[in-house]
């Protein structure tokens, strides 16, 4: 690498300390220490206070050719296909406010460094909340859930990010501030650039603010925890919870491997070929009861082994766990390796059975979680660089011959640079002249998101 | 126009049964539910992917504006073939291709009519929610193409929400599919920026949709009140109370004397306003819903309450509120509808702005509105014989979207840009943000060929918008 710093890029370093404050930047060590992404130590770190502040520097950096890798809490970096490079890191955990909540109209607006633990927090004192609930989202920063698309198991009931953002405010590529979207529930004035920068992984643009679609608290809510001896059961009870007019609220899966935090919780355990399907239900009284009722009946006919029915805030332990078994897995090993596969939904069943023939064919557990309703599934897995490849690529093919696919997202670096990459797509073209024409010069997040495509 | 060797060539892709190019033909797809006129040059129906991408090649290679077009129902102007040329009618591609309720998915031809779909659902216990006014002829392409809603959007979300992939054909006559039939591809959201985008970046072929099972109940109820104030104060309520009912249309006392006129729902034509409202649920829960309901209604001095005892008496209900533009089209064919939308809890404000912008410019307006998405239909009538009445009409509807935004709001919920609210764009947003809309098309469509002149205002006259447009 070249050590070599360009006046010009001096003078950049300069110009930030002036944009921000001298306090609110760091270099060298201080700097590479705890923002060092794909291998690559980042010269400085700027944690700007204002979308004004923002424009400042992105107009700079554009101008001077400087990369910027835009940050929330860092949850999701080390995801996906690498950066290419990483000249100057944009901290937004000094956005962290509330610029206006309108609990009549049932709507935030935020600034993008907010932590969504945080704003529920907030919101909880006025009894309502923001349905969004990725896995680190105690941590994870709400413009970092926008930007990478990060959904949790409630998207059932409540969606995705896409259908509960209601407007973004970015700043381009070339320094302007962009406004979409508003604070109304329907909106079709003009192009939908919003929908454009969520899941774009700061490629297109900074997101500095964000209006999110509020909900009030639910009266009521309930887990049920069921164990199956064969996944097969669970998945046949799936194919009929959906098929009901039952609206749950999460349907997720998780094995023996990914399991046993949860199983901890409910004060109970799973044995090797043993999954445990959770299914919540929230709404009025009424409601949840007819849910843990029916959900329960669902389970005796499928075979389910026991069942555990927890109430309201009882619920709570379990969730937690549930949340940070992802973190569990990654933390367990160093050469774990996160894929992600998305099938039609009644396919989920077989793409379990396959990979766990898989797994058993190479001498590898495959851990698993998944969203029953949607079709997604998480695996864990570690094993020597060779062999990993091998199964990623017996993976890859198993989904595609169920017509979805499965990419790489958490991995050791050099797993990452080989295997990081998409399934071929006849959009991509596309995408491409998106990006070179938002951001000319190439200066956001280089490499992210379309840096998977071979 | 366009050369005769041109019409030979389309002849050729499409067959001669599928082209029309005579002078009363082309006038018939003139116009759509606005006012203005505009003359293609000839339509085509093609019946397949692979014809509609030869159309587009040839248009291509000639530079020939193409507008695609469902079944004309759109309230922007969005079908208006503004610089002649083709008019690409997919309503002949109307093939819904496969059901799939263990995938909760259906994918269909563009052509296939809203309604269409819905019956082919309904007997396997499912539904497609987005339900507009227009469902009866509307296409799904066109839904597509203005991110339609309508009543029940309220509970289950708007068009962009149920659509997970496209085939679409670009101007060069490319074929792309964005989106998936499975979620979450790490991709841009390139289906998100299509869905709304009124036929300016390219026109759709095939929809995958997302499609889910009814609910096990509904009810729907009139509530019936003697002030305008109390019946929009009682959306509020509801929804403030944390109800989320399938749907709550409020029309005001000038559209039921309208809607009374020729549908006949038996709405009541001496009352100020009333709502309709649908609950949606699980059987055992739904009274619950409705008898909280009820005694909102009645805080706010409701003055009856009927709650339909059969699915006869349900349809009449619903009768009424899916004529409205139809009933006033019959008194009135000349009116602007506009389709405001401000926060939720801003709807008594906004409606009575509109009682007094209506005094202010001496203008007849009837309201009908998905109140509770804070979605304004108001309706301007005038005279088409009077030049003067006609012009207060359309400073009234501007003055009425003004007032929108100026409440935190927007110039359209549902009913797109078009033609109508070009200019209203400039109020709305940031000379930086039509940009980036424009950046948009270029790249879609860089030689604009799809729906020139539509969406954006000219360039040259840029003015700052008004305080408080797009999330400021």
């Amino acid at each position: 690498m070249d050590n070599t710093v360009s006046p010009e890029k001096q003078a950049f370093y300069q110009k930030l300390g002036e944009i921000a404050g001298a306090g609110n930047v760091l270099t060298g060590d201080k700097a590479a220490a705890r923002y060092t992404v794909d291998g690559i130590a980042p010269r400085a770190v700027v944690q700007p206070a204002s979308t004004k502040q923002v424009v400042d520097i992105v107009r700079a950096a554009n101008e001077s050719r400087i990369t910027l890798v835009p940050w929330g809490n860092g949850s999701k970096q080390h995801t996906g296909p690498c950066l290419e490079a990483a000249d100057t890191v944009l901290c937004l955990s000094n956005m962290n406010r509330i610029v206006e909540l309108d609990a009549s109209n049932f709507s935030v607006q935020v600034q993008a460094g907010m932590v969504n633990g945080e704003l529920q927090k907030q919101l909880a004192e006025k009894n309502l909340f923001f349905p969004l609930d990725p896995n680190y989202m105690e941590t994870s920063t709400i413009g970092g859930e926008i930007a990478t698309n990060s959904n949790g198991p409630r998207r059932i009931m409540y969606s995705s990010v896409r259908d509960l953002v209601l407007g973004v405010t970015v700043v381009s590529p070339t320094g302007d501030i962009i406004h979409t979207g508003g604070k109304t529930m329907k909106n079709v004035a003009g192009i939908d650039l919003c929908r454009m920068y969520i899941g774009s992984w700061g490629t297109l643009g900074v997101i500095t603010e964000a209006v999110l679609r509020l909900f009030p608290m639910p009266e009521a809510s309930a887990g049920l925890y069921m164990t199956f001896n064969d996944a097969e059961d669970a998945f046949r009870m799936v194919g009929q919870l959906l098929n009901s007019p039952l609206t749950p609220s999460a349907i997720e899966l998780v094995d023996a491997v990914t399991g046993h935090g949860v199983a901890e919780a409910i004060g109970s355990n799973l044995k090797d070929s043993d999954v445990l399907l959770i299914v919540n239900a929230e709404g009025t009284k009424g409601d949840v009861a007819r849910h843990v009722k029916d959900v329960s009946a669902l389970a005796k006919t499928n075979k389910a082994q026991t069942v555990i029915t927890l109430e309201n805030e009882k619920a709570s332990p379990a969730w937690t766990a549930y949340r940070g078994s992802h973190g569990a897995m990654l933390d367990a090993n160093n050469s774990v390796v996160q894929g992600k596969a998305a099938v039609p939904i009644s396919k989920l069943g077989d793409l379990v059975q396959q990979v766990k023939k898989i797994g058993a064919s190479r001498g590898v557990k495959i851990g698993l979680t998944a969203h029953c309703g949607n079709g997604i599934l998480y695996t864990y897995l570690a094993a020597e660089h060779e062999a990993l490849l091998r199964i990623t690529d017996e993976l890859k093919r198993a989904a595609a011959s169920l017509n979805g696919f499965f990419l790489i997202e958490a991995a050791p670096l050099a797993v990452r640079k080989e295997a990081a990459t998409l399934p071929l797509r006849n959009d991509y073209p596309l995408m491409r002249r998106l990006k070179a024409e938002f951001d000319p010069n190439n200066i956001l997040n280089p490499g992210r998101l379309l840096g998977g495509l071979r | 126009m366009i050369a005769p060797s041109i019409i030979k060539e389309l002849t050729r892709i499409v067959g001669k049964e599928n082209i029309l190019a005579e002078l009363k033909d082309l006038l018939s797809y003139s116009y759509d539910a606005t006012m203005r006129q505009e003359m293609p040059d000839v339509i085509v129906f093609p019946r397949s992917t692979e014809q509609v991408s030869a159309i587009m090649k040839l248009a291509h290679r000639e530079r020939i504006p193409v507008v695609p077009r469902g079944a004309g129902t759109n309230l922007s102007g969005g079908t208006i073939p503004l610089k002649g040329g083709i008019v690409l009618e997919i309503s002949r591609m109307n093939r819904i291709l496969e059901i799939n309720t263990a995938d909760r998915r259906a994918v269909v031809e563009p052509g296939v009519v809203n309604l269409d779909l819905q019956n082919a659902l309904a007997p396997l216990g499912y539904f497609y929610p987005p339900d507009p006014a227009s469902q009866k002829s509307s296409t799904m392409g066109g839904n597509v193409g203005e991110n339609a809603g309508g009543p029940m959007c309220l509970r289950y979300g708007v068009t962009s929400k149920y659509v997970y992939g496209i085939e679409i054909v670009l101007a060069d006559g490319t074929v792309i599919d964005v989106g998936d039939y499975v979620e979450d591809f790490p991709a841009y959201d390139l289906r998100g920026l299509f869905i709304g985008s009124e036929g300016m970046l390219g026109v759709a072929t095939k929809l995958i949709l997302h499609i889910i099972p009814k609910p096990e109940a509904s009810r729907t109820m009139l509530a019936i009140f003697d002030r305008l104030e109390d019946t929009s104060q009682a959306v509020s309520d509801i929804i403030g109370a944390g109800i989320v009912p399938g749907a709550i249309e409020l029309l005001d006392q000038k559209m039921c004397q309208v809607i009374e006129q020729s549908v006949k729902a038996g709405y009541p034509t001496d009352a100020a306003g009333l709502l309709l409202i649908e609950v949606a649920g699980l059987a055992d829960t739904l009274e619950k819903q409705v008898r909280e309901i009820s005694e909102i209604c009645q805080k706010n001095k409701a003055r009856e309450l009927r709650i339909a005892q059969s699915s006869a008496e349900r349809d009449a209900l619903w009768k009424g509120r899916r004529g409205a533009f139809g009933s006033v089209a019959r008194i009135c064919p000349p009116y602007i509808v506009c389709d405001g939308t401000v926060p939720r809890d801003k709807l008594p404000a906004a409606l009575h702005k509109v009682g007094e912008i209506a005094e202010e410019y001496k203008v007849l307006i009837v309201n009908v509105a998905h109140a509770g998405d804070g979605n304004l239909h108001p309706l301007i009538l005038f005279d088409v014989k009077s030049p003067e009445e006609h012009k207060a009409a359309k400073k009234a509807g501007e003055t009425i979207l003004d007032a929108c935004i100026a409440m935190g709001g927007t110039i359209s919920g549902e009913h797109g840009i078009g033609l109508e609210k070009m200019d209203a764009m400039r109020h709305m947003f940031d000379p930086a943000d039509i940009a980036a809309m424009r950046k948009v098309k270029d790249v879609f469509d860089p030689n604009d060929i799809f729906n020139p002149g539509k969406m954006f205002p000219p360039e040259a006259e840029a003015v700052l918008p008004k305080e408080k447009g797009a999330a400021r």
